[in-house]
Formats: C-alpha cells, structure tokens, sequence
C-alpha cells in the first residue's frame, strides 16, 4: 500500500498530495527540532518549521488550481497563511527577547540549564 | 453582485452589525494605544498609567453589559458577526463580562501589590489588556482562524507577563519554558487546524459540521478509509493546543513551573481568565462540531423537529420544546436506530474530553500533596479544577447526542457558574498569596504557620476560601460541583458514570491538601522568628471582597444560576 501511494506521488502531475507530503515532511522535522535541540534558538527554529508545514497545507488546500477532489478551502486558506506568517513573526520576536532575558539571567540559552522548576 | 455592492454591503455589515457587538475589545484596544502613547507624550505621562488602565477596564467592562441589562442574556439572539469570523450569542455576552469585570479587579490588584510601578506600568497593562482581547476572541470564536488567533492572542502576551520581573533567574525560566511549550503546542494545533480544514474544505465552524454531516463517516469508517484517520488525527492534534491551554495532562508541565517562577499576580491572571477562555473555547469546537443548528437545511436532522415545534408553539419557551422533543424521542425511536452521521465525532469527543479530564484532575489533586511552595500547590490545585470544569462539556456532547439539547444547556450552564465562582476563590487565594509575598518575602507553606495570630483576618479568609475550593457545603465552591455532578448523571453513560464517580472521589483526595494549608495557618504554632503581617486597609478590603462572596453566595444562588442558564441556551437556539 505505502509502495502503490509512493508510485503515484512519483508518476502524477504535482496536486494538493504532492504539498501537504512536503507539509508532512516540514512538520516532522520540526517536531524532531523541537524534541532534540538543546540550544533555545534550535527549538525556535523547529517551531517555525512546524508553523511553515501547516502554512503549506493551508495554502495547497486553498488553491484552485489544486483539486484534491472535495469540497474546495477557496481564499480562506491564503488568508490563514498570511495571518500566520505575521504570528509566527510576532512569536518570533517575543520569544528571542525572552531567550535574551534568560541568557543574562543564565549565561546561556541551553535549555538544560532552566532546571531550577522542576515540573 | 458587481464590486460596489460587495464592499458596500462589507461595510455595513461591519459598521452597523459587528462592531457595536464589539464594544469592549475596541475599548481594551484604545486604552492599550493611550498606555503606549504615555510614554512619549509628557501630558500623557503625568498621569499615572494604573489610572489609564483602571478607567479602561472599567469601560470595557461597562460595553459588555448586554443592551437590555443584566437579566437578558436569554435574550441575546446568536448572530453572526465580521462575516461568520465570531458569534455573538449569550455564551460570549456572558464570558466578555466576566473577562471585563476580572480585569477591572486585576487591575486593582495589581495597584494594590505594587507589582505594576510607574516605569512598568504602562507594559504591564497593555500586555494584560492584550491577552484578555485574545481570550473575547477564543470565546467567541466561530472560525478556525479566530481560534487560532485567539489562542495565540492571549498565549503570546502570557509569555512575556509571567517573565515580567526583571532579574529574577526563576521569573526568566518560567519564561522560557513557557514560550518554548506554548509555541510548540499552538504549531501542532496549527497542523491540526490545517488538516481539519483541508479535510473539509472550509474553516467555519457551523459549515464544518454540515460538511461533517455530508462525509457520511458512519459509511466510511465501516469501509474503513484512511480519511477517517486523519480526521482523527487532526482533532487530536487540535485538542493538543486546546488541553495545553487548559494545562489538562499530559501537557500541564509549562504550569506548576511557571506558575512558581512568575509573580502570584500573574499567576491568578493564568488561572482565572487564561482557563475560562480556554474552557469556552473548548465549548465552542466540542459543541460546533457536533451539533447542527436548526437553520440547516438537512432532512431528518434532530434539531430540526425543535424549530418545527416551535413554529407551531410559537409561545412555549425554547428549553420545554427541547424536553418535549427529548421525551418524544425517548417514546418513539427503537433502541436498535440507525447510526447519525455525526454520532463518531460525538462519540471521539465525549471519550477523548472524558478520559482527559479525568487523568488531569486525578493528577493535579495527587501531585498538589507533596509540595512545599503555596504557589505550585495552587498551581495543581488550578490543574485538578480545569479536569473538573471539562467533565461538563463532555456531559455536553453526550447530551446532545441523545437531543437532549435543554440538559446539555444545563451543563454548560454549570460550566459557566464554576468558572464564575472560581474566579472569586482563585482570585482571592492569589491576592492573599502576593500580599503575604510583599509582608514577608516568602511563599512556602511552612512560613504561614500561626497566621491567625498575626493577621486574623486573612487567615480566616484564606481558610473560608481553601475550604471552598474543596467544595465543602454551604461556600459557594460546592453548588457548582454539584450541578456539574448532576449534568455528568443525566448524560447516564458507562464513561461519564464512571467520571462523575471519580470526580467525586477526587473532591475527597483534594481535602487532605488544602486542609493541610488551613492547619498550618490556623493551629501550627508560630515559627521564631517570623516577621509581623501588616497590612493595609485596602489590600484586606480587596481579600474581604474576594471572600465574602464565596460565603454569601448561599443567600441568593438562583440569580447567578439563572443568568448562566439563560447563557447557555442561546448555543442550542
């Protein structure tokens, strides 16, 4: 079954399948990102990834020129996509100035090193 | 339909529809460019900035009064504003007065501890001010896009607030942690959010569930498609950004840290307005994906014999139709009825709601034993109630998947009267935690031993409310409890049984801490060396406050029960 889905990824002009793949693929490395890195901005970095593999998915589903044979998500995923970018913008930028308040707290932005809350 | 009258029709619709509807946000945000403003007008900044925050909220608070007054949330018609983005019905009339008045009382609180000085006060506010915009939002909602929004809306300013204390190697930990769990869980929801959209192909919530109806999943669950899968997927990936929102297991652990390294007023403001917007949020998604209102023209849906109903009486009550409906029903379907289409998504959400809320109160009542910080104490303790808030939307979706729209009102109606009267108990506990904090520099347990002989007075009112917080009869923490209990019993299936049997052992688990905190203060001898408690008038007037609703709430429950009921039916309309 996963061969006879690879083969028609691979043989089929590019549809919605072909991006929400490339989706899929950016939302797991992120996940991994975020799960593995011990440096804070690595893990930022794996939640902007994560963010651009859902922005890819809105924006393939939202495209007409893509039909994934339902009902379609029209200018409304387009629209989520534009919305996202500047909330990812705005995240960003909080949670650097968060990672520079704990480096001049910690020396460090090693997220191992915030371990005086033990949850 | 030529481009003039689109835009004349937008902005009508926008001018005239929504933003009077929208009166307090657009307050919060004028007061927010003044605090800001203050900074760089030498005018501007001779005036304090708690002033411009308290006459802000205070605004605010006065735009959500419903038209009509107090009484006439029943009568709030649910309409549709900035073209299907929010709702606005008597759930979100409801909720943005509660918001309101908590930031009204925040800000008083605020002024009170001192924590929110001349320098920082203008940050401080506009960023409380801008979370509680994001939390009208989240409850509101009635889009993916809004959801989203207000999720982040309020997460993002948090951050900042519980690392708001400069200097502080815990307050910037607190922060971090914070950020790095909250970013991470709003990105899963996001790829949730993109799925579920995907899937069917729109973002709005009421032509979500028809295209839900549509995608007949009874059919292709039994053909066993991979579809369905992902449309699994996609709602537990959604329910992850909402259950951490709710700190609900197993993504509470940003909570009793930050809880612990942010300041106590911060705290309060996570655990009071942060939970009950993420709990009418919750409402919102778990009810609008599964019920279909009356309007939609689907034959042979449940809801539709309401309105048929109701044509014909136009003069019965909305909520006798309904139980006339359900014990029409009761008589007339055979046991052995076909599958609704939406029957799976119900039967997804009441398990994954029901099991959550369970583990999370279980947890949070457990864990709160061995702590020695009053803080993180009160930090599972917020845990153990937001797994007692959600058994009621659980009891919600069940109900309504037996049409019994009137019971399932009620329960959100329960929902709604434990938020409230959490506020009070939680709101009371934090203010007493940070005043003790600013007397006498500690926030160990062990520190408010022999409390009630240095200050009387807020240790009985500490006690009063710990007790309340348990749900001891008569303090107002019990009356929710039991209406919550009560809807879990009306649902009368195997898992909610078994949730309301476990709720009730948890309020039992939950004696034992909190008793132990009431002992400490009231019987333990006093500590040497122990610094004396003073404090001001106001700061005990504000403890008073927060207190004396919590023991007079006995002498008239009817009122506030009969608003939140009268809230809660206008989702069902």
């Amino acid at each position: 079954m996963t061969s006879s889905l690879l083969a028609n990824l691979l043989t089929e002009p590019p549809g919605v399948a072909h991006y929400m793949t490339v989706g899929a693929v950016m939302f797991v490395c992120g996940a991994m990102c975020m799960a593995t890195k011990r440096n804070a901005l690595g893990v930022l970095m794996g939640i902007e990834l994560v963010l651009n593999g859902a922005n890819l998915n809105f924006i393939a589903f939202g495209s007409k020129y893509l039909d994934n044979g339902g009902p379609q998500l029209g200018l409304d995923g387009s629209l989520i996509a534009l919305f996202v970018i500047v909330l990812a913008a705005a995240e960003a930028a909080v949670a650097l100035a968060i990672a520079l308040n704990f480096y001049n707290n910690h020396d460090s932005i090693d997220v191992d090193r915030a371990d005086q809350l033990q949850g | 339909m030529n481009l003039h009258t689109l835009i004349d029709s937008l902005i009508s619709d926008t001018l005239q529809k929504s933003l009077p509807l929208f009166g307090p946000e657009l307050v919060l945000c004028a007061t927010i460019v003044v605090l800001l403003l203050a900074r760089v007008l030498p005018l501007l900044d001779r005036i304090p900035p708690v002033v411009i925050a308290f006459v802000g909220a205070v605004a605010a608070l006065i735009a959500a009064v419903p038209q009509e007054g107090l009484a006439s949330f029943g009568g709030i018609q649910s309409q549709e504003i900035f073209t299907g983005m929010l709702v606005y019905d008597g759930l979100t009339a409801y909720f943005k007065l509660f918001l309101m008045a908590f930031a009204v009382l925040f800000v008083i609180l605020s002024h009170l501890t001192g924590i929110a000085d001349r320098d920082d006060g203008q940050d401080y506010f506009s960023l409380v001010f801008g979370a509680t915009i994001g939390m009208c939002i989240m409850v509101s909602s009635n889009h993916l896009l809004t959801m989203f929004l207000g999720v982040e809306m309020a997460s993002v300013p948090s951050y900042v607030l519980a690392g708001i204390v400069k200097g502080r190697r815990r307050s910037s930990e607190a922060a971090l942690k914070y950020a790095v769990y909250g970013a991470g869980a709003a990105g899963v929801m996001l790829y949730g959010t993109s799925l579920l959209a995907g899937l069917l192909g729109s973002a709005h919530f009421p032509t979500m569930v028809g295209r839900l109806v549509e995608f007949d999943l009874p059919t292709r669950i039994a053909d066993r498609e991979l579809t369905v899968m992902v449309l699994a997927l996609a709602g537990l990936m959604v329910g992850v950004g909402l259950a951490f929102k709710l700190s609900a297991v197993p993504f509470h652990f940003w909570c009793p840290d930050v809880f612990e390294g942010a300041s106590a007023e911060v705290g309060g403001f996570l655990s009071v307005a942060s939970k009950a917007a993420a709990l009418a949020l919750l409402v919102r998604v778990a009810i609008g994906m599964t019920y279909e209102h009356p309007t939609s023209d689907k034959l042979g849906s449940p809801p539709r014999d309401v309105a048929a109903i109701q044509q014909s009486h136009p003069e019965l009550p909305v909520q006798f139709v309904a139980q006339q409906r359900s014990t029409d029903d009761e008589s007339t379907s055979d046991p052995a009825a076909e599958e609704g289409p939406l029957d799976p998504v119900r039967s997804f959400v009441v398990t994954l709601i029901g099991i959550v809320s369970i583990v999370t109160c279980t947890f949070g009542n457990l864990a709160a034993y061995g702590q020695r910080n009053i803080k993180r104490m009160l930090a599972y303790s917020t845990i153990a109630h937001a797994g007692f808030m959600m058994m009621p939307v659980a009891a919600a979706v069940a109900l309504v998947g037996m049409g019994k729209t009137a019971a399932a009102s009620e329960a959100i109606a329960a929902l709604m009267l434990y938020a409230t009267i959490y506020l009070f108990m939680n709101l009371g506990a934090f203010a007493i935690i940070a005043f003790m904090r600013n007397s006498m520099q500690s926030e160990e347990i062990k520190d408010y031993s022999g409390l009630i002989g240095r200050s009387p007075l807020i240790a009985v009112a500490f006690t009063v409310i710990l007790f309340s917080l348990v749900g001891l009869p008569p303090l107002a923490g019990f009356w929710p409890k039991l209406r919550v209990l009560q809807a879990l019993f009306e649902a009368n299936s195997p898992l909610l049984m078994f949730v309301m049997v476990a709720a009730a052992a948890n309020t039992a688990l939950s004696l034992v801490y909190y008793l132990r905190v009431a002992k400490t203060m009231c019987i333990d001898r006093e500590a040497d060396g122990t610094r004396p408690v003073a404090l001001g008038f106001l700061q005990t007037a504000f403890v008073l406050a927060m207190a004396l609703p919590v023991v007079l709430y006995g002498l008239d429950p009817e009122r506030i029960a009969r608003w939140t009921q009268q809230a809660a039916s206008g989702l069902f309309q």
